[in-house]
């Protein structure tokens, strides 16, 4: 291996991609999306209470009707005293949303309610009026059965669950696996689609070579493995070049976006010298635990062990293939651990210490994806980690051998894309 | 010592022999042709000699060292299936390649100058070579091929693809390479192309060589045994004619090989007899009759192609 061979070839593979169009608007654009979308969340959560519905009550008891007005003014209005007839008229010339009739029968018996409504308010609209409902009916039940205030009270209860996780060292901390699971998914999203955009890369540099015809001058020059050296090293280095590039935008977003969030919502009138209560009514994300640096410094090595991994078999795959198009039956056996790997994760990322999260973590076509989930949700004992990361080097040997004898061979082959009965001959070769 | 000398080669690709036993060598400051049907070996050979892919058994040496990534660097190669990156830069690529070759930044733009300027082609500098015509990438191409300044040149099938223009210019480049006492080898399956060139030849059929030598040497030791006749009236004498090889035939042309010691001015006579004749001439055989009769006509793979 000759080192400066393989430099000379990661300096052309990274500097013509990164001047390249596409590179810079991808680099671009995540950013400017991901702010887009705070920006819409945030705009969403602002305004989302200015928008009002109007429910008619009609309560034939005329005891709840009350109940409902009290608990939310600018909702329920007491229609008691009008016909029917003239609330459907209102729903239809949209003065009101909609309207509920109450009879005796829904107090004394389990019988449904039926909400008259012209269609807006969706899903929102319909589990809190279902809630509301509930909870008048329950009081007006209570009431009538004389419980005493006691007992009232008790059903008045209700329990939250605050976790908080012990750690070894002994401090309980505030437990976030909400947020970590959902970052856990997300990391893992980001290594599966990560591997197979840059191993693209790979594999259509390596086709490119071959139908431009350039790959002979090139071999008259240059070992094949160190081309294929230099070509993984370039790509990556173009990775973590644009990783390095979002990962701080996104942490000055991150940081820009709570003040910004919070100044447009303490100018909303009725939360103004409120600071507390706008400060919960946060999104969720704009309120983030910090992320361990330790978790960014898995990431980083899961990222590049399974990039490692997969870039050397993406290489393979293009030498064996005579042009883009028939890259895809080759494909096969690369995506098809990446999208198990996938499914997986969406079982993880809820149970990440089942037995399946644990023993797919460790098998090192997973790894990248299934460990990097389970270390942002979980305690993964070091013993874990450590055999995964020891698992995926072996392996990346084992590919990169096979890779190299793949390669070798199928560069210099033109005319047809090779079948697999093809490469094995040319590994045994 | 020879420049390349090629020992016993051998390499086989699963159950097909591509390269039996071949020796030849390529001698300093003279232009050396391999020649042979495609499928022949000649460019597995050449591969080999750019340690491009490996021998199974035998030995090549160059200037005496064995093919290695340093030997590469002495050689500049023109493969037959060739290009260049077409969203790169003229001037960067070209660089790039040299690099690959060792020489230094500094020294690559230099060169690469000196070459532009020579092809008429400096204002390319910073064109991608998809925005040139082929014919112009084609000379971009010959740039890349010599521009380390080596001491040894191989060319696979380098006519093949050619337009006319860039394959006159290809001629006097190589012609003038060897004036300058570089070592060049190139192979072919157009034998009229040796003929003009060649200093030397090394004749291939089905993964051996079945002649290899001088090329004044090789055509002397066939002898003065072909006759070349034009003539005007009916052909069917040429039909008559016994154990002899008609090359080249058409209404009033005929190239004919005497294989036995028959007298050639017995042809003239039955040609007489039979036509008007404009001219007689009795030649040494073409290298498309030697490679024939060393071969058998019979043990020729893809012997259309090369007659054509």
């Amino acid at each position: 291996m000759n080192w400066r061979q393989i430099f000379l070839v990661l300096k052309r593979e990274y500097l013509t991609r990164v001047k390249s169009k596409g590179f810079i608007w991808a680099t671009i654009l995540v950013p400017v999306g991901f702010a887009a979308f705070i920006g819409i969340v945030v705009f969403i959560s602002v305004w989302e209470s200015d928008v009002s519905f109007e429910i008619g009550i009609l309560d034939e008891t005329s005891q709840v009707a009350e109940s409902l007005v009290e608990m939310n003014a600018a909702r329920y209005l007491n229609y008691s005293e009008m016909p029917v007839d003239s609330l459907r008229a209102m729903v239809q010339r949209e003065q009101i949303t909609g309207y509920i009739v109450i009879t005796e029968e829904n107090i004394t018996e389990n019988r449904s309610l039926e909400l008259i409504y012209s269609g807006s308010g969706g899903i929102q609209l319909l589990t809190s009026l279902q809630a509301d409902i509930r909870e008048v009916i329950r009081e007006e039940r209570l009431r009538r059965a004389e419980v005493s205030p006691e007992i009232q009270a008790i059903y008045d209860t209700r329990i939250a669950l605050d976790s908080r996780r012990l750690t070894r060292e002994g401090l309980d901390v505030d437990d976030d696996t909400l947020f970590f699971s959902i970052v856990g998914m997300l990391m893992g999203i980001i290594i599966f689609v990560a591997i197979f955009s840059y191993g693209g890369y790979i594999t259509r540099g390596v086709i490119e070579e071959k139908t431009n015809r350039i790959i002979e001058v090139i071999a008259s020059s240059v070992k094949p493995i160190e081309l294929l050296t230099g070509k993984m090293a370039g790509v990556g280095a173009l990775a973590i070049t644009q990783f390095s590039i979002w990962i701080l935008a996104f942490l000055g977003l991150s940081s820009l976006a709570g003040p910004v969030a919070m100044s447009l919502m303490s100018q909303q009138p009725q939360l103004e010298g409120d600071l507390a209560e706008a400060q919960a009514e946060l999104p969720f994300f704009l309120d983030m635990p910090a992320i361990e640096t330790s978790l960014i410094i898995f990431f980083v090595i899961f990222f590049l062990l399974g990039y490692l991994l997969y870039s050397s078999l993406f290489a393979a795959i293009g030498s064996a293939a005579d042009s883009d198009t028939d890259t895809q039956q080759l494909m096969l056996p690369i995506t098809a651990p990446i999208m198990i790997a996938y499914f997986i994760m969406l079982h993880t990322w809820r149970s990440p210490d089942s037995v399946l999260s644990v023993v797919s973590s460790m098998i090192p076509f997973f790894s990248p994806i299934l460990m990097i989930t389970r270390i942002a949700i979980t305690e993964v004992p070091i013993w874990q980690i450590s055999l995964a990361i020891f698992l995926m080097l072996v392996t990346f040997a084992g590919t990169m051998w096979l890779s190299a004898k793949i390669y070798k061979v199928g560069i210099l082959s033109y005319g047809n894309s090779a079948s697999f009965k093809d490469l094995l001959k040319w590994v045994k070769q | 010592m020879p420049t390349i000398e090629v020992h016993n080669l051998s390499k086989h690709f699963g159950k097909t022999k591509a390269v039996q036993n071949v020796s030849f060598n390529v001698e300093k400051g003279r232009i050396t042709g391999l020649l042979g049907p495609n499928g022949a070996g000649k460019t597995t050979t050449i591969r080999m000699i750019n340690y491009i892919i490996p021998q199974d058994s035998g030995n090549i040496t160059i200037n005496g060292l064995p093919v290695s990534a340093k030997t590469q660097k002495m050689i500049g190669y023109m493969p037959e299936e060739r290009g260049l990156y077409k969203k790169m830069k003229v001037g960067e690529q070209l660089v790039y390649l040299s690099q690959l070759k060792g020489l230094s930044k500094e020294k690559a733009r230099e060169q690469i100058k000196y070459w532009l300027n020579r092809f008429d082609a400096y204002d390319w500098h910073s064109k991608t070579v998809g925005e040139l015509s082929k014919g112009m990438s084609q000379k971009i191409q010959f740039i890349a091929t010599i521009v380390h300044n080596p001491d040894i040149y191989i060319f696979d099938e380098p006519f093949s693809g050619l337009d006319p223009i860039n394959s006159e210019l290809l001629k006097e480049i190589i012609i003038e390479l060897r004036g300058k006492g570089k070592t060049v080898l190139f192979s072919t399956h157009r034998m009229e192309q040796v003929e003009q060139m060649c200093d030397d030849i090394c004749l291939f059929n089905n993964g051996k060589v079945v002649l290899t030598g001088n090329l004044r040497q090789v055509k002397k030791d066939f002898g003065k045994n072909t006759v070349l006749i034009e003539f005007e009236g009916n052909a069917e004498f040429l039909d008559e004619l016994k154990n002899v090889r008609i090359n080249n035939r058409s209404t009033n042309f005929a190239e004919i090989r005497i294989l036995d010691d028959m007298n050639p001015q017995d042809i003239l006579i039955k040609a007489m007899q039979n036509a008007e004749i404009h001219k007689f001439q009795l030649v040494e055989p073409s290298l498309n009759e030697i490679f024939i009769s060393t071969v058998g006509e019979d043990n020729i793979k893809n012997k259309k192609e090369l007659l054509a």
